[in-house]
């Protein structure tokens, strides 16, 4: 296998066909996610042992064991796939890999225990192509990770990676690039759904020799993982986006901005932009064309904030991370007050497929407006958390309840938080709107990055709005009065509601209030954070009525507005919570009715878990 | 000779220079629209969001604050509808209660149309509009104060919140600061709903207050920069 430079354009297919040749003189590969979800339940060991085993088999060099990103089923981690034929294993252990190399690989057998078991119909699924939530997905973004190890360059390429760059320096000049995006309708996946090839093109027009591309890769949204994997995953699919844009819009210079909490993600395009300057895919003269372009990485320094693009910019110069007014807009005054187009990770990363299929490929899938699929990240009360990749347009039902399984311990779904802090609180009655910018906007949130935490009966809308107003009252920049204070203003009016002391005023007062931070707030981070609040209040306001008028909360989370009491007829008097109470507040003796004194309770519901007999109820 | 360009502000015809600012034009012009944290010939930062206006484009309003927003030629502004008008009074509110005890802010509360707040007061000693670290760093250029810490904690230090070397004592952080304007004396005290009423005395009517310059306390030097005689 040639290692060397790529002079010429003609290198580049000589170099895929070797390299997919030396693949098919491989007996198996086995495939095991490395991506974050699977490393925290011990997938390395298990990548360690199978490579071991494989050794000591003699198989080392006719099995290949690759390890990638995310395959998105991260609640059956770590999961393992055997090619060719697809054989799935999940919940894999390092003592199952003697028996996998041995069964498996060498016998051709198949290991029923570490099957994946369908929870609807009890039977066991042999392939990956077989299991339902997989199935009922659209994958094209997130199958490539299985395909590729993000350290391998070569296998980026053998999959046909870079072949999109090429078409475009060679076939395609920067306007009919930035057409086939207009027309491929793609919208920016990072939150505001911004048309990427507006964007482009206004780039592009604007004055200016010195332009850049950025990739915003400083997601912070609470449960949404999306930009992650696919940078952990794929991160040359991410740099061939740019390396696409950047012809396009006439720059010679990019930043990918990742956020220093994703050490995989750093590392992995670290090395991705490594392996690419040394085949001469970055750096002068890209493929013996006229293009030039590098890319440097910059880590971010753990604000939210800093995922708003004018804060990104000022954090790249060097500056605090603030958003500056934006009354001209990046693509004309932007990094540096050059032209400058800034696209999140998974726009970036449905550039080559566009160009690589043609725009009417992409416009194809999808919802009107909202083109293409998008990847969720399903979180919360939820039996299959992962990401899933859908067609735009799908319903959240299908989502949630089709690809998600449906809630966890038999719990009713109550609603579902789409689009991070900046979204809002869908609830199960609205299920049936299509998963698209427009519709989810028009509801009062928003898809945003992808985030979706599916809450249970046994949250509290209150408490939730509670939540995302604490994440943002400590990630707003506090440079602008409406976001700093109006948030501020917020959380202690949602507060005083949770604790009993809301007035009827209360409610009138939070709608003006969030109208207000809406319109006038600098930035996005501003406009939007009254959406949780806004969103709970126009689904949810009966229980924000409960809360203040009957001073009660119905799923018995607000913790001052609860009381912990002891059933008399389910209590066993077995003495367990007495025991168990930190603060002496249950009294009883033996073998008699056990009782909490009201006083004492700092309602820490240590009782209520530790009791056998469900005795201990919350009123 | 630098270049005019004309813009629509309310429906008065304004000439301004290019390159200059709607509120500076509106200004200019005697529509006095508030603002707290511009200062003439400082970088303009839009933090206060008081000086906000409808840009109408294209058949479409956008607010937007005035003191960002550059003037183009045949631009529509407003900056006296009813509807910001109330964001205003939202905005001013949300300051007067953090510093009832400021008379400055008290003035654009009551010019904004503020008359009752119903958030319960706090007395913080400064709002953070940024005046004073704008003229140390942008006007000086000492850097010896600056900005630390992210919303609930942001606040205005020097470095590592000692005395820094880099202050050359001029003070005019200090001219600046809407704080140290003599505090009212009135009985502004946390709990308390209303603001006092001894800065209501400078105002003519509520209704002459929307829009036109009621020679306001800080009318020489802080809020407008013009004397009542030459506004009416």
């Amino acid at each position: 296998m040639s290692k060397s430079r790529l002079k010429t354009i003609k290198d580049l297919a000589p170099l895929r066909n070797s390299l997919i040749k030396e693949r098919e003189k491989l007996r198996a590969t086995i495939v095991i996610c490395g991506g974050t979800g699977c490393q925290a339940s011990r997938s390395l060991a298990v990548i360690d042992e199978v490579k071991k085993q494989l050794a000591k088999h003699k198989l080392k060099k006719s099995v290949n064991v690759r390890t990638t990103g995310c395959h998105g089923f991260c609640e059956q981690g770590p999961v393992m796939v055997i090619e060719p034929d697809e054989i799935f294993y999940c919940h894999v252990s390092p003592d199952d890999a003697a028996e996998i190399v041995t069964k498996t690989i060498r016998d051709g057998e198949i290991i029923e225990r570490l099957l994946y078991t369908d929870p609807v119909s009890g039977k066991t699924i042999k392939t990956e192509s077989e299991i339902p939530f997989y199935l009922a997905q659209d994958r094209y973004l997130l199958a490539q990770n299985r395909q590729v190890n993000p350290c391998s360059i070569e296998d980026y390429i053998a999959i046909g990676g870079y072949s999109a760059l090429a078409k475009t320096l060679f076939e395609l000049p920067p306007e009919s690039v930035v057409k086939e995006i207009v027309n491929s309708e793609l919208r920016g996946r990072g939150g505001g759904g911004f048309p990427t090839g507006r964007k482009w093109a206004e780039c592009r027009e604007a004055p200016g020799d010195e332009k850049y591309v950025i990739c915003n890769a400083d997601e912070g949204d609470p449960g949404a993982y999306m930009d992650r994997c696919v940078l952990e995953g794929n991160p040359h699919l991410v740099l061939e986006g740019m390396m696409i844009g950047a012809w396009a819009v006439g720059a010679r210079k990019g930043y990918v901005y990742v956020r220093n909490e994703y050490p995989l993600a750093v590392k992995h395009i670290q090395l991705a932009v490594e392996q690419a300057r040394k085949l001469g895919i970055l750096g002068e003269n890209i493929f013996g064309s006229p293009f030039s372009f590098d890319v440097d990485i910059a880590r971010g320094g753990g604000a939210f904030v800093c995922g708003e693009s004018t804060a990104l910019m000022a954090s790249l110069e060097g500056k605090v991370g603030e958003p500056r007014p934006k009354d001209v807009h990046t693509v004309v005054d932007g990094l540096w007050h050059k032209p400058t187009t800034l696209n999140n990770v998974e726009t970036w990363a449905n550039v080559p497929s566009i160009i690589k299929n043609g725009s009417s490929w992409f416009a194809s899938k999808g919802a009107k407006g909202s083109k293409g699929t998008k990847i969720l990240a399903l979180t919360g009360h939820i039996k299959n958390t992962g990401l899933v990749e859908v067609e735009m347009g799908k319903s959240i039902n299908d989502v949630v309840f089709g690809i998600g399984g449906g809630a966890t311990n038999g719990k009713a779904i109550k609603a579902v938080q789409t689009g991070g802090p900046s979204g809002g609180c869908l609830p199960v009655e609205k299920f049936d709107l299509p998963v698209d910018f427009d519709a989810l906007a028009d509801a009062g949130s928003m898809v945003g990055s992808g985030g979706m935490v599916v809450m249970d009966e046994s949250t509290c809308m209150v408490d939730v709005a509670k939540y995302f107003l604490t994440f943002l009252q400590d990630e707003s920049c506090g440079k602008c009065v409406p976001c700093r204070l109006g948030i501020d203003r917020m959380l202690e009016i949602v507060t005083e509601i949770s604790e009993g002391r809301g007035t009827s005023d209360h409610i009138e007062l939070l709608e003006d209030l969030g109208d207000t931070m809406s319109t006038t707030s600098l930035c996005g981070l501003g406009k939007t954070a009254a959406n949780p609040v806004l969103s709970t209040l126009r689904y949810f306001r009966d229980e924000y009525e409960t809360h203040i008028n009957e001073k009660k909360c119905p799923a018995g989370v607000c913790q001052a507005l609860i009381t912990y009491i002891i059933d008399e007829e389910k209590c066993t008097c077995c003495g367990l919570c007495k025991r168990a109470c930190p603060h002496n507040a249950i009294a009883g003796k033996k073998k008699q009715v056990h009782s909490i004194d009201v006083d004492l309770c700092q309602k820490c519901g240590i009782c209520m878990s530790e009791c056998k007999f469900d005795a201990i109820q919350i009123q | 000779m630098t270049q005019e360009v004309t813009v629509n502000i309310d429906g008065a015809f304004i000439r301004a220079p290019k390159g200059s600012t709607v509120l500076d034009a509106a200004l200019g012009a005697g529509i006095c629209i508030p603002h707290l944290c511009r200062v003439p010939y400082l970088e303009d930062i839009g933090a206060c969001r008081l000086c906000i206006v409808e840009h109408i484009e294209n058949g479409r309003s956008k607010i937007t604050t005035s003191c960002t927003l550059l003037v183009q030629e045949g631009m529509r502004i407003l900056s006296n509808t009813d509807r910001i008008r109330k964001l205003r009074r939202n905005i001013a509110e949300l300051l007067v209660t953090e510093a009832p005890n400021s008379r400055a802010i008290q003035d654009i509360a009551l010019r904004c149309g503020v008359v009752e707040t119903r958030y319960p007061f706090r007395n913080s000693d400064c709002v953070l509009c940024g005046r004073c670290v704008r003229a140390c760093t942008g006007h000086f250029g000492e850097k010896a104060i600056g900005f630390v810490g992210r919303g609930k904690d942001r606040r205005v230090e020097s470095p590592f919140n000692l005395y820094s070397e880099l202050c050359n004592e001029c003070g005019r952080c200090i001219d600046l600061c809407p704080m140290t304007i003599v505090p009212c004396d009135g009985n502004m005290k946390p709990g308390e709903g209303r603001l006092c009423g001894n800065c209501e005395s400078k105002m003519l009517t509520e209704e002459a207050a929307q829009g036109y310059c009621i020679g306001c306390y800080m009318g020489d030097g802080f809020q407008c920069e013009r004397s009542i005689t030459n506004t009416l």
